[in-house]
């Protein structure tokens, strides 16, 4: 009985454990985007096609990663979705003619790259991938 | 021949479904401006333990007449300014009959955040899935609630050829809200729903549909995933075809112009949505009034529904969902025509329509899945409104229960 609470506080700890050790995404801007930070709430409208600016009224293009762990993290933790629900989203979106579709990069460096780039570009990438050429934009 | 040609299209797309699984968004440039591709089709199957389904043969071994397809092609040619167009064609029974249709058309300026403008042939805001209805990929269920968004009704409120102002104003403290006011003209397909239920009155509906205004107001509530809100809709319908007098009136076999037309038309919606993680759950509440007069004047019919449905859905994995829902139709109303009248109550099966249904979706590749539906019906609705049930297709009578077997898969790139 007794080594089977610590069984299940083990688990708990390691659960814990593991959700902040995958907190390891970042999300990046184009250099030419003023703001330095981005709210929990506006990442979300601006990744799920709800809205095409920031508050202080830079337009901005969402940057996705096709798949792989950032990017699910990356939904996980900023959308609160998973990968068909969001692509169903944005399916709903482009059908009915209210957005276009997100460009979708095959890994991290080339969201870094396109972002680099391309006025307005925003995206996500792993903490640990280099990111030169872009910034870092934190999320409140 | 055309509808030849568009079967073999349609037939091919969806015999290589599979394939089109890794068929992927097009991309190609007009100047220096990028012009997207998108395209979907699916492919349905159904079959019904007594009755026949939604204008298909479902009762004996089942009907595979259910087919639809549209392709998109849109271009951001500025920051704000964006235009596109597509093509939707179907052949669900007797409905569409592959005629195909410019599903949407129309270019969109958005000058801020809280205000935009659209014109051209703009799918119509109301209520939850209204607009986004066709899309299947995009939804759980392999048919939406029937009660509020029937496949044979599709058309009635699907667009119009007008013009939207919308916009979101985000606040501090107490959410997000959305708005969307329109204006236009619907103009419905031949080959919907409505106009095959008149067909059994002797009556060919050649031209269906008239202005239309109304407005959509949503509110994203400081709960997070909690969206509620209300749409309504105000129309001034015509229809004007040929009527046979001999097939309903006892007259003259001979074909003679037919009109008819809404005294007072409406729709008030009222809808939720709460999700979180994984969970998702939808609510919606119509009332649709319609006061007509029919056969060029002679009668008035007036039709009272009030449909509404509670769906939930919980994704297990990236690749399993599933879902359920209870939809409720009933039907109330006045009828002046000799010999015609509604049931005294709305537990008679001609008044109501209770549907249960459990679905799990697949979703097999990125591009491609599968949905598995079982409904459950208790009642039939009737025949002055259509609702699923024709008595084109069911010459024998219509029992007062049905069970449903859909099978729906699909694709979209």
């Amino acid at each position: 009985m007794k080594n089977s609470r610590y069984g299940i506080l083990l688990l708990a700890a390691a659960s814990i454990f593991a959700i902040h050790a995958k907190a390891q995404v970042i999300v990046i801007a184009n250099p030419g985007v003023k703001a330095t930070e981005i709210s929990k709430s506006d990442l979300r409208d601006v990744f799920t096609g709800n809205a095409t600016s920031l508050p202080g009224g830079a337009n901005v293009v969402p940057i996705l990663l096709k798949a792989g762990t950032v990017h699910e993290e990356f939904l996980q933790v900023y959308i609160g979705k998973s990968d068909s629900s969001y692509r169903a989203g944005w399916r709903s979106l482009v059908f009915s003619g209210q957005a276009s579709m997100p460009k979708s990069l095959d890994g991290d460096a080339a969201v870094v790259e396109f972002v680099a780039h391309n006025a307005g570009a925003i995206g996500y990438i792993g903490k640990t991938t280099p990111h030169d050429g872009v910034k870092v934009l934190t999320v409140k | 021949m055309r509808r030849i040609v568009l079967k073999i299209i349609a037939g091919g797309i969806l015999i290589a479904l599979p394939g089109a699984a890794s068929l992927r968004a097009q991309e190609f440039k007009v100047g220096s401006k990028t012009v997207q591709v998108h395209g979907f089709g699916t492919q349905g199957f159904i079959h019904t333990d007594a009755n026949n389904w939604l204008t298909m043969n479902t009762s004996n071994f089942g009907s595979g007449e259910f087919t639809d397809f549209g392709a998109n092609a849109s271009m951001q040619i500025t920051t704000h300014f964006r235009a596109g167009a597509q093509f939707y064609d179907r052949n669900v029974g007797q409905l569409g009959q592959w005629h195909p249709q410019l599903d949407w058309a129309f270019a969109d300026y958005k000058v801020k955040p809280w205000l935009g403008i659209r014109g051209g042939k703009v799918k119509t805001v109301l209520g939850l899935y209204n607009d986004t209805q066709d899309v299947d990929s995009a939804h759980t269920f392999a048919l939406l609630p029937q009660s509020i968004y029937s496949i044979d009704m599709r058309d009635a409120t699907l667009s119009h050829l007008g013009g939207d102002i919308y916009g979101t104003i985000k606040t501090r403290k107490i959410g997000k809200f959305s708005y969307t006011v329109y204006g236009g003209d619907r103009r419905d397909s031949i080959y919907g729903g409505y106009p095959y239920n008149l067909q059994i009155h002797g009556i060919h509906i050649q031209k269906y549909g008239g202005p239309v205004v109304g407005g959509d107001l949503r509110w994203q509530t400081p709960l997070a995933g909690l969206m509620v809100g209300a749409s309504r809709l105000n129309e001034t319908i015509t229809g004007t075809g040929q009527l046979n007098p001999s097939v309903a009136l006892g007259g003259p076999n001979v074909l003679v112009p037919y009109e008819e037309h809404s005294n007072k038309d409406y729709v008030n919606q009222f809808y939720g949505t709460y999700g979180k993680g994984n969970l998702r759950l939808d609510s919606e509440y119509r009332r649709y009034y319609r006061n007509q007069q029919i056969f060029s004047g002679a009668f008035n019919v007036v039709v009272d529904l009030r449909p509404w449905y509670l769906a939930g859905s919980y994704r297990i994995n990236n690749w399993l969902e599933f879902g359920s829902y209870y939809s409720h139709f009933t039907i109330s109303g006045t009828i002046d025509v000799p010999g015609q009248s509604f049931a005294a109550s709305v537990s008679d099966p001609s008044r109501h329509l209770y549907d249960k249904a459990v679905t799990a979706r697949f979703d097999l590749k990125n591009h491609w899945y599968a949905k598995v539906e079982g409904h459950f019906m208790d009642g039939y609705g009737g025949y002055y409104y259509p609702d699923g049930f024709y008595p084109q297709v069911n010459p024998q009578g219509v029992s007062p229960n049905t069970n449903a077997l859909v099978v729906r898969t699909g694709f979209s790139f």
